[in-house]
């Protein structure tokens, strides 16, 4: 893949990379972490990241730099870092790669965000089914600590700081980051009411600031080529790569780093090989499950922030998913909505009752039980839990069903006109089992 | 900048408090906000969305429960936006929620039920399969319909937040969340019944009166709970003159709405069975029960045969301090003016005393501080370890000012630190726990005041008494009181530290003080503490004694004690009558010829062996009571009285706060209040004429009675801090005073365990086990050993053992039950069953206050043998 120039993929594209502390270094590793400690403030590095336009690769694109001023320069008491890998999207698994393949890439990312935010203390909140990369965060930071990066004291800068891994034990809602907070105090992951929000009361009410692994991974190139440089690649407000994970019925599924504005038509034409068994593409989410689904007429869209907005959908965390013309939509739906429902934490009223309401209507409908007036009322439902929940989970869970509507009317129609599936007649069947 | 902020809600402009949340503020400007998950006491969690509004310039809608107002901040509650918003919560709750309002206890004062009412009959659009749970309970009380649950976690909240307890809390996901026993585990909690008052739907719902009425036939009476000293408002209500249930308002009362366990499920104790309800005399041998007007005539032919035969000085009298104010006082009237005769005392002798005298020795008053101090004071020094069994409102207060108002805890107490079930434990909470050995709370307080007489943090204008207290700790050395405590010298230094740099420091003495050896010198002691730390006379500082009885102040303050009249009105030591014990005594030596019992069972509460021999030897017992007693049973005159709940009155709670009880139920059978039996025989006495008794109530009301009580008060009563007279009595209290520490014997490791008789945070007293509920928690009596003493002696939990007592006759088995809280080599039997080991215990009685002392002891503790064939 030469067309691009890869950047947190170029080590592990390196035929014998091993990920190792030794590896790491022979590629320049660590240099930026050398360099914020002995040549830069706190406030200088945040600038540099304010002129990259480093936007947080979680899924929101909040930028980066912003986040990190939040942080009370004066404030007496720990302050933290919290780095999200509890990567759960359905669809998404890019994180994994970055910490499996080049932990120390972004240890070394998160050495210079505590650094520029004044914290002593790191969590890596991974999610709990990554067994491996805990096991590889676990070494890569045992190396670190061995050689002197993370710990005491670290280049004789006077600068201390310490990381450690969290295994979270499977609850979607701790990607959030105030339930991810929860978490790591201990208790129900669940999502705390904003304001305060975690820049000024985080974990255990502290200063924290939380950002997503491809994010803190970014931070040494930063520092290394320049704001500048970052902030030239791309378009517009989203600079610099982005790690796109691409699913579903495409002949070459997998991650992808590419320059932000890459073209969806590129991306799964070009890049991921096109449409598997050269069906036609009917539909494709374009950032993770709660990103609401796009249509063949949006592949011209380019994939940043703004653009994908704009053709009403999100980015979010970079999961393609894409469904061929054999696909049904109201299963789809269904599917994703299972997903949520099982996922829902259950704190409030709209998100807890309206998950199981919309998933019983999506069930009944693909089993050829519909009945005139379900599809008002998903819309009517969805519209009462979309922005009256505590968390973000409101808008996502209803995206999936609210866009498929939007797109597949008539497929939703068909399914309760004929009182079956036309893509699986069997559905109440098969779902029996 | 200031303090106020103004904004607009639905056009209309209110000026309120900064900090104060839009729903508070909404309901100032008289829009009442729909929620569900937000309540007054709980810290604000968002999560039922019912009350979200539009707030300009925010592009969502906002949950008022959580949103601070700010200057200038325009609110609309009811636009359009809001309702839908609304709507569609009510829809997504009443989706999942059954329709079985019709037998729901919740029914009438749902706050579901009245909000569905109020956004209007709508169909509900839900078409779907409702979701269930089995029905289960958490324990024998509470039962927990989760089909009814609205998720809103008050009672998660309220147990956490407000009690400590932490025995509720989510478990599942999504739709099937559910509130539970935490960690899924039989629920073994404080039972205070929180978490079934603040639930806004039926979910929680107690078992006691299960489906026993409707919300609307309830008649609710407000009036005071008589089952500790703590003074709390409680509601009761009734339907057909049956206590139902009982609750107590959000912010009502000392108690601020909560309650506890013997509170909240304790009521139905008064419609027992076995409650005495007609008059009863005996004749030839025979127990008669009679009219009221055969009672009296009986009851005042005795007493004047008495008085003729050996005059008004043979007749004493004992009333419970259950009783009210204006009870104590007509019979001290009774007594003192139609009898003639000076032995009067209350039950407050058995311990309150301690503080009262001590209290009135040093200060000349015996109100020297109020719960609010609680949270005002910088450092607790609490002298209750079992403050959550014995007085449990204040504990609560205890736990809110170190939780939310910064204030540090040191509990002295002869218990670990560890808490083993969902029941707080204030040496859990503490920032500093001094365990020290069973019964030696008195050297535990030398210690202390060594430790900050050493420190220098003695200060204020005392002067006098603190030179006198530095030479008493100077003749004594922490090795000493280490040796007795088991306390280091290090551990008081650090103690002393935090109380002696706190601003406001303010103690706390409980049961083990007040009821344990040497309680009067314990609280001079105190006392002493507080003068010359500076800690009296302001917010947050000052001692608070901890109370058994509903009206144990009161009852002396009514002059129920031969050392008072009404008003604390001291009596020369010359003039003085008998105090109970003495009474006794004169009764075993044929001084005393008639004994006049109000709800006291000497037999119970005091050495048997004197007492039955004592009361052998008098012409007549009469026994008022509620229940028929071991004492009454003797009795040749019942006297079948009417409980708290069929009577008004003033009750005095143990900070001296003086409050109103009210009638909710008629007296059961032909039971009388106390004051209204005292009223009648005053003037039965006073009469030869054949009057029905009824023309002889000399007082139409309790109301009257009061009047004739507050018109009867010395002037300048009552005594508060900061007149004249307290520090003119502080500085004659330091120059009389002649200060020598006497430590008691060290500890001996003999092999033997020290017992403690105590309470049950499920009981008080005897009245308590005949409560259905209460007697589910703690029905029958057992010991609590540490389990590793149990282990030693390969006794199981359950098991039956055998306690004798050193020196003493006889032995009684029951059966065993582990408590960690325990320290190894204790033991500890809670009081309220047949109590045959107190008749054992070593019995002492007080030099000063005359406060009987038989809590503790030596005892030997065996496994019973099964023979094996």
């Amino acid at each position: 893949m030469a067309k691009y120039e890869l950047v947190l993929f170029k080590n592990m594209a390196q035929a014998g990379y091993d990920g190792s502390i030794e590896a790491y270094k022979t590629t320049g590793g660590y240099t930026a972490l050398e360099k914020v400690l002995k040549d830069r403030t706190p406030e200088e590095v945040i600038e540099e990241v304010k002129k990259s336009g480093l936007r947080g690769r979680g899924g929101a694109g909040f930028p980066t730099g912003m986040k990190w001023s939040f942080i009370p320069k004066d404030h007496k008491g720990p302050k933290y870092l919290c780095c999200n890998a509890d990567e759960s999207e359905p669809g998404t698994y890019k994180d994994r790669q970055l910490m499996e393949r080049d932990p120390h890439q972004m240890l070394e990312g998160i050495a210079i965000c505590c650094y520029a935010i004044g914290a002593q203390t790191a969590y890596i909140y991974i999610r709990g089914e990554f067994d491996l990369g805990a096991e590889i965060l676990e070494k890569a930071i045992q190396e670190a600590y061995d050689a002197g990066m993370i710990g005491k004291n670290v280049f004789g800068s006077g600068f201390d700081f310490d990381v450690s891994v969290h295994r979270g034990a499977g609850a979607y809602i701790c990607g959030e980051e105030t339930a991810l907070l929860e978490s790591i105090e201990g208790k129900r992951g669940k999502p705390r009411i904003k304001p305060p929000f975690p820049a000024i009361h985080g974990l255990y009410q502290e200063p924290t600031v939380i950002n997503n692994v491809e994010t803190l991974a970014n931070l040494p190139h930063i520092i290394n080529r320049g704001g500048e440089w970052f902030a030239s690649i791309g378009i517009g407000k989203s600079t610099g790569t982005r790690v796109f994970s691409v699913s579903g019925h495409v002949n070459n599924p997998g991650n992808f780093e590419v320059p932000m504005g890459v073209t969806l038509r590129e991306m799964i034409y070009d890049i991921a090989g096109g449409v598997r068994g050269n069906k036609q593409l009917k539909a494709f989410i374009p950032g993770g499950a709660s990103a609401p689904m796009m249509k063949p007429e949006h592949l011209d869209t380019p994939l940043d922030f703004e653009s994908v907005k704009e053709a009403g959908s999100m980015l979010g965390s970079g999961a393609i998913t894409v469904m061929d013309e054999d696909t049904c939509i109201v299963w789809a739906a269904m599917n994703l909505m299972e997903f949520f429902h099982h996922e829902s934490c259950g704190q409030c009223t709209p998100c807890r009752e309206g998950s199981g309401w919309v998933l019983q209507i999506l069930h009944r409908i693909e089993q050829g039980q519909g009945r005139e007036g379900d599809i008002e009322q998903l819309e009517y439902l969805c519209g009462r839990i979309e922005g009256k929940t505590v968390c973000a989970f409101g808008e996502a869970e209803v995206g999936p069903v609210l866009s498929s509507i939007k797109h597949f009317r008539d497929e939703f129609e068909q399914h309760i006109r004929e009182k079956s599936c036309p893509f699986n007649p069997n559905a109440a069947l098969s779902m029996a089992h | 900048m200031s303090s106020r902020v103004t904004l607009k809600i639905n056009d209309q402009e209110v000026t309120v408090e900064k900090g104060t949340r839009v729903i508070e503020a909404a309901k100032l400007a008289g829009a009442e906000i729909a929620h569900f998950c937000y309540h007054p006491k709980l810290k604000p969690d968002a999560n039922c969305r019912m009350c979200l509004v539009e707030i300009e310039k925010m592009p969502k809608l906002q949950t008022s429960c959580s949103t601070e107002v700010t200057e200038g901040m325009v609110v609309q509650t009811a636009s359009e936006k809001v309702l839908d918003a609304q709507k569609g919560v009510m829809a997504f709750l009443l989706g999942n929620h059954p329709l079985d309002c019709p037998e729901c206890d919740q029914g009438g004062e749902c706050q579901l039920q009245d909000f569905a009412h109020q956004y209007g009959a709508m169909t509900s659009p839900f078409g779907e399969n409702k979701r269930t749970f089995e029905k289960t309970y958490f324990g024998p009380l509470i039962e927990k319909e989760m089909n009814r649950c609205v998720s809103c976690l008050r009672c998660v909240r309220y147990c956490d937040e407000v009690i400590g307890s932490n025995a509720l809390g989510s478990m599942n996901r999504g739709s099937m969340h559910e509130v539970g026993a935490f960690a899924q585990q039989e629920l073994d909690c404080e039972f205070c019944g929180g978490c079934v008052q603040i639930c806004p739907v039926g979910a929680l719902t107690s078992r006691v009166s299960m489906f026993d009425y409707r919300t609307w036939q309830l008649k609710k009476t407000e009036t005071i709970c008589n089952f500790c000293g703590d003074g709390c408002t409680l509601t009761l209500e009734t339907v057909n003159e049956e206590i139902k249930r009982a609750t107590s308002e959000t912010g009502t009362g000392r108690n601020e709405g909560d309650l506890c366990a013997r509170g909240f499920f304790g009521y139905d104790a008064v419609n027992h069975d076995s409650r005495l309800t007609r008059p009863r005399v005996r004749l030839n041998n025979n127990d008669l029960e009679v009219t009221w007007e055969w009672a009296y005539q009986k009851a005042s032919e005795g007493l004047k045969a008495a008085i003729e035969t050996h005059g008004p000085q043979a007749i004493g009298g004992i009333i419970s301090a259950q009783c009210s104010n204006e009870e104590v006082y007509l019979f001290q009237k009774l007594m003192r003016e139609t009898i003639g005769t000076p032995h009067i005392d209350s039950d407050a002798r058995f311990g309150f005393m301690n503080a009262i005298t001590a209290f009135h020795d040093v200060f000349g008053t015996a109100r020297i501080s109020r719960y609010e101090d609680i949270a005002a004071a910088d450092c607790l020094l609490v002298f209750a370890g079992e403050m959550t069994e014995t007085n449990p409102i204040v504990a609560l207060k205890v736990k809110d000012a170190v939780r939310n108002h910064g204030t540090k805890l040191v509990t002295i107490a002869p218990y670990h630190r560890k808490r083993e079930t969902y029941i707080s434990h204030l040496p859990h909470l503490a920032h500093q726990h001094v365990q020290i050995n069973m019964g030696t709370e008195n050297t535990a307080i030398l210690g202390l005041t060594k430790a900050i007489i050493d420190s220098g943090a003695a200060k204020g204008g005392a002067s006098e008494l603190i030179e006198k207290m530095k030479s008493a700790a100077d003749a004594v050395s922490f090795a000493q009181i280490e040796a007795v405590t088991g306390v280091s010298e290090e551990a008081f230094r650090d103690a002393a530290a935090k109380f002696g740099t706190a601003d406001n420091g303010m103690i706390i003495a409980g049961r083990s003080i007040l009821r344990g050896a040497g309680g009067y010198q314990s609280m001079l002691r105190l006392a002493e503490m507080a003068i010359s730390t500076g800690n009296v006379g302001r917010p947050g500082t000052g001692i608070l004694p901890l109370a058994k009885e509903p009206n144990a102040f009161g009852a002396v303050e009514m002059g129920g004690a031969p050392e008072f009249l009404p008003g604390f009105q001291p009596i020369s030591s010359e003039e003085r009558g008998y105090t109970a014990i003495e009474m006794i005594d004169a009764a075993a030596r044929g001084e005393i010829k008639v004994l006049y019992l109000v709800g006291e069972d000497p037999l119970r509460s005091l050495p048997q062996k004197q007492v039955s021999e004592a009361l052998s030897q008098l012409d007549l017992l009469i026994c008022q009571d509620l229940f028929p007693t071991e004492t009454n049973a003797l009795a040749q005159i019942v006297l079948p009285a009417a409980s708290y709940a069929e009577k008004s009155g003033h009750f005095t709670n143990q900070e001296g706060e003086t409050q109103k009880g009210r009638e909710a139920i008629d007296p059961l059978g032909n039971a009388k209040p106390d004051w209204q039996i005292f009223s009648t025989l005053i003037n039965k006495m006073k009469t030869t004429e054949n009057v029905p008794y009824q023309k002889l109530l000399g007082h139409q009301s309790a109301d009257a009675v009061w009047k004739e009580v507050v018109m009867g008060m010395p002037p300048g009563w009552p005594v508060l801090l900061g007149s004249e007279g307290v520090s003119a009595s502080i500085a004659r209290y330091a120059e009389r005073l002649d200060l020598h520490w006497a430590l008691p014997e060290a500890a001996i490791k003999n092999g033997a365990f020290d017992l403690q008789v105590g309470q049950s945070l499920f009981h008080a007293g005897k009245m308590s086990t005949y409560a259905s509920g209460l007697k589910t928690l703690l029905g029958k009596m057992v010991v609590l050993i540490h389990p590793e003493d149990a282990e030693r002696l390969d006794i199981d939990e359950e098991e039956i053992v055998e306690i004798s007592v050193d020196g003493s006759e006889g032995a009684i088995q029951l059966p065993v039950k582990y408590s960690k809280k325990l320290a190894e080599g204790t033991l500890f039997i809670p009081e309220h069953f047949a109590l045959n080991i107190k008749k054992m215990l070593p019995f002492e009685i007080d030099a000063t206050s005359g406060v009987p002392y038989g809590d503790r002891g030596k005892v030997t503790l065996a496994k019973v043998q099964v023979a094996t064939q």
